[in-house]
């Protein structure tokens, strides 16, 4: 059985955990909302999730997902192990790395260091959902693929995650305002040079687009 | 053999790769998956008295512990320099004895990651505690003599070639300098995973590897099942760089478990934990002779090594085979040493040997240059050789001199002042400008190629190699595409996966000239195969042309090679996967890369932070199969260098053994903001011998020189000598 359901509209909010950031962790701890009827959701391996298991509607990408979580769950095992969104990679798991980076309500994020209960009410963006419905790429995306900004694509999801907000941010004006506002992300095949000239290329065919 | 050059066509894998499309190991999420952690020792050395994984076991969600209670009876599989194919002899958990801080102890496995983490944290374990030591200043029992170890002679002979100690004692100008470099982890960013999956007794691995047919040999060994149970699939990997060359210790235990539990497990090894659980560069001294008459005419050099080892296994030293070749010298002795510590096997990290030996011998050529008052590219072009120094033989190509002349020029090299501290910028930085050569091994491993072309205008090719980011998949597109008239993106490769063509270890650089040429060979055949279907009727006409004239649907061709020279017994061990390269000493002619370095330091005067705003760097690496990811590899190679000479240390802990900056926060790697402008230059002439492509190798000679080079600068820029590496802002306070 598949471990999500996805609602093209809000159901029952009662259901929802919806906390302000500093109230989440309060929220899982003092109230958790249970949910052990079959039916209502699912988690992928039920039998691990006890008492303090979780309900939570999370957004990603514009589809709702309503899932049955271990508190302690980080938003990137969320993407990757239940979700199977696993273009955000685990590189260290420690926020040192910048391969799990996505956007939460737009700003980049390391998605290890970000529970997955900090998403709920907010809007979580992956690689996966940067390129058209049409399949036709970002202009960042194409940047990379010009540039060969890349060699293992391991570390390239987080970058093209990271270049997007950083020319967002008015951060992508100078290479040397590019190479500090991308220092976050690293890339052991050392592609930074491409990395660099990409988001420099991109930067205007973003603001134009 | 190919004259004309390859063009300049974008990566064919960039696509999938920009879209987080591509799939590496660990992005196996199908639901039902059970998630393996390990548990690592806290001690540098001893014995597990007791461990006590009850609570761990008692945890809602845990499916399994493993321990050496549970594993002992896994059979070796044996060190991939001795004849087997792990990582190294010892297998974590078949044995209660901790060689070394951080081996791991126990496997746990349950229902979800978190669950896993959390239970692994609660094994809680008793030691009976022996002492470790670490570094290369060890007691006599601990230091090996190479030549006179049991590793296989002549591989792992020293280099000794005329007098060399007569000569230099005569020689008028001498040099005697010693050069170390701290410990070093690969850290890919793709951290090392192990999805196992059993079906109908077969086994099936997904895990980032570059060396698929020895996991799978290895794996079958240990589990004493017949290879054929057991397919390794490895299609991207995020990285290699030299540790992913063989059977890793976590992949049985994935294995096992999966079989235990009848589920299929993945097992991702921490970052924390990667720093003891796969190889490292080893830590190692170089002191080097040079000794020179006035007119810059280097005659003799010594060199000895000494270089960190472990205690259950002899990781062999080399460096010699590439400090010899530099130049021209007549007189060449080398000592290699292995200097046993209590850690997990060191093994290859990127120009494993080739890094540090050019970095001590390139900064030792510098240090003549100095006492010559000669230019320190005119010195390298006038002892310039095109006959190997070591055998006497014909070099297959070499074309330094030329790397070196036109990087001086695009550089602009004429225009440095000699004097060190001569140069500043408007700020009152200090300006260096460094260069250094670098050598690699030009070897091939046999291969066997398949090929299959449809009548729809699509083919299928398989080949040994693996894709690690080096652009394999691009190159090998590239050159079956011309061959065939097929376009790049109507070719399949199916590389990396045991179930197609047998997947030999791709390292040391021969992954382009072993697959290549093997693929191009298949294609020729296909076109002579094509040719027979229509008789006197094939010219002109595509693949699909003929097939569809000749009422076929598909036709089949495959084929195998080896290095020029070997005997047909290597297809023995391709099929067992062993490794089986050849070079740079080939039967007829001795065969290397060559790489030039340029680099520009910038030294703050007051806090003595080091830049290096550009780097220009020239390669002769015989034919250029696909340009942009071969200018992308060397730009890669050069930001190892840089890391290498400044950044990366991993900090060795005496008191507990181990490595202590176990993280990416504390093991610092270059960042963007580390790296400038890398020029990019091939000689792009193929290799006359090597093999018909003209290709010899790239990804490892990128690298190499690149730290001497930054240290010649440096020492350019404020007049000292820095030796040993990592350089850091308070060696030059
Ligand atoms: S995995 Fe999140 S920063 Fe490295
Ligand atoms: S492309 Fe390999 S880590 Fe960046």
């Amino acid at each position: 059985m598949h471990d999500t359901i996805h609602h093209a509209a809000a159901t029952d909010p009662a259901k929802q955990l919806q906390p302000t950031r500093r109230g989440i962790m309060i929220g899982a701890v003092a109230a958790p909302i249970i949910i052990g009827a079959a039916g209502e959701a699912s988690g992928q391996a039920p039998g691990a999730l006890g008492a303090d298991a979780v309900a939570v509607r999370i957004s990603v990408n514009g589809t709702q997902h309503d899932l049955l979580l271990d508190p302690r769950t980080s938003l990137l095992d969320l993407l990757r192990e239940r979700l199977d969104l696993t273009g955000a990679k685990k590189g260290c798991d420690h926020g040192q790395c910048g391969a799990c980076t996505v956007h939460l309500d737009g700003a980049r994020v390391a998605s290890c260091l970000t529970m997955a209960v900090q998403a709920v009410g907010r809007r979580v963006g992956t690689i996966e959902g940067v390129s058209a419905a049409t399949g036709a790429l970002h202009p960042m995306q194409q940047a990379f693929i010009d540039h060969d900004a890349l060699q293992c694509g391991y570390c390239t999801p987080g970058q093209i995650m990271a270049a997007i907000a950083c020319v967002q941010e008015g951060h992508a004006t100078s290479p040397e305002q590019i190479r500090e506002y991308m220092s976050g992300n690293i890339c052991r095949c050392g592609a930074y040079v491409g990395i660099v000239a990409a988001i420099a290329d991109a930067a205007p065919k973003m603001q134009a687009g | 053999m190919t004259t004309n050059t390859f063009p300049d066509v974008a990566r064919i894998d960039a696509h999938d790769k920009v879209r987080g499309a591509t799939r590496y190991a660990s992005d196996d999420s199908r639901p039902g998956m059970l998630h393996a952690t390990l548990a690592c020792a806290t001690i540098g050395r001893g014995s597990i008295q007791s461990i006590d994984t009850s609570a761990a076991r008692a945890l809602r969600g845990v499916r399994l512990v493993l321990t050496h209670a549970e594993l002992s009876r896994l059979q070796p599989a044996g060190f991939l320099l001795a004849g087997g194919y792990g990582v190294q002899s010892l297998q974590p958990l078949t044995s209660p004895n901790i060689a070394y801080f951080g081996q791991p102890i126990a496997l746990v496995v349950a229902e979800t990651l978190e669950v896993a983490l959390q239970a692994a944290a609660l094994i809680r374990t008793a030691y009976a505690v022996e002492p470790h030591q670490m570094g290369l200043d060890a007691p006599e029992a601990d230091i090996v003599a190479q030549q006179e170890s049991p590793l296989p002679k002549p591989m792992f002979e020293d280099v000794h070639v005329g007098d060399a100690d007569a000569v230099f004692a005569q020689a008028a100008v001498q040099i005697d300098a010693t050069y170390a470099s701290a410990v070093q982890h690969h850290n890919p960013m793709e951290l090392l995973a192990t999805v196992a999956e059993w079906s109908e007794g077969r086994l099936t691995i997904h895990e980032g590897t570059q060396n698929a047919e020895g996991v799978r040999h290895g794996v079958a060994r240990q589990l004493g099942i017949p290879a054929e149970q057991v397919r390794v699939i490895s299609p991207q990997v995020g990285g290699g760089f030299g540790q992913k060359n063989s059977l890793q210790g976590q992949t049985v235990l994935a294995a096992f478990a999966a079989r235990a539990l009848g589920h299929s497990v993945k097992l991702v090894v921490r970052r924390s934990q990667l720093f003891h659980a796969s190889s490292f560069r080893a830590a190692t001294r170089h002191r080097i002779r040079l000794g020179a008459d006035h007119g810059g005419t280097m005659l003799a050099a010594i060199h000895e090594t000494d270089a960190q080892t472990s205690r259950h296994d002899l990781f062999p030293s080399v460096n010699a085979e590439v400090s010899a070749r530099l130049h021209g010298i007549a007189n060449f002795r080398a000592r290699e040493r292995l200097v046993r510590t209590d850690t997990q096997t060191p093994g290859y990290m990127r120009a494993p040997f080739e890094h540090m030996a050019c970095f001590a011998f390139e900064s030792a050529v510098d240090e003549l240059a100095q006492a010559l008052g000669q230019d320190p590219v005119a010195l390298r072009l006038a002892n310039d050789t095109q006959r190997d120094p070591v055998t006497g033989k014909p070099l297959s190509s070499r074309h330094l001199a030329e790397c070196l002349r036109r990087g001086a020029a695009r550089f602009g090299w004429a225009r440095r002042s000699m004097a060190p501290g001569s140069m500043q910028d408007a700020e009152g930085q200090l300006i260096g400008w460094g260069v250094a050569a670098g050598a690699y091994k030009a070897a091939t491993a046999p291969a066997v190629a398949r090929l299959r072309v449809y009548d729809d205008g699509t083919a299928l090719a398989s080949v040994g190699v693996h894709e690690m980011g080096q652009g394999i998949r691009t190159a090998l597109a590239a050159a079956l595409s011309r061959k065939l008239g097929i376009e790049p993106d109507q070719i399949t490769l199916d590389i990396g996966d045991t179930n197609s063509t047998p997947q030999h270890i791709t390292v040391g650089s021969w992954g382009t000239a072993t697959a290549v040429p093997a693929a191009v060979e298949a294609a020729d055949a296909m076109l002579s195969a094509l040719a027979e279907l229509l008789p006197g009727d094939a010219a002109g006409r595509s693949p699909a042309e003929i097939l569809r004239a000749a009422g076929r649907r598909s036709l089949d061709v495959a084929i195998r090679r080896k290095a020029p020279g070997q005997p047909d017994a290597v297809f023995t061990r391709l099929a067992t996967g062993l490794p089986a390269p050849l070079g740079p000493n080939y039967p007829d002619f001795v065969s290397f890369s060559y790489i030039a370095h340029f680099v520009e330091v910038r030294v703050e005067p007051t806090t003595r932070r080091i830049r290096v705003p550009r780097v220009v760097s020239v390669a002769d690496c015989g034919r250029v199969i696909s340009p942009r990811t071969a200018a992308s590899q060397v730009r890669g190679g050069v930001v190892w260098g840089i890391g290498a000479a400044l950044r990366e240390a991993s900090e060795v802990d005496p008191r507990y053994g181990g490595f202590l900056n176990a993280d990416l926060a504390d093991y610092v790697l270059p960042v963007n903001a580390d790296i400038g402008d890398i020029e990019v230059e091939f000689i792009d002439r193929a290799d006359p011998l090597v093999n018909a492509m003209g290709i010899k190798g790239l990804g490892e000679v990128a690298m190499v020189g690149v730290a001497a080079a930054i240290a010649n600068a440096v020492h350019h820029a404020t007049g000292i000598r820095l030796r040993d590496l990592p350089i850091r802002i308070e060696h030059l306070m």
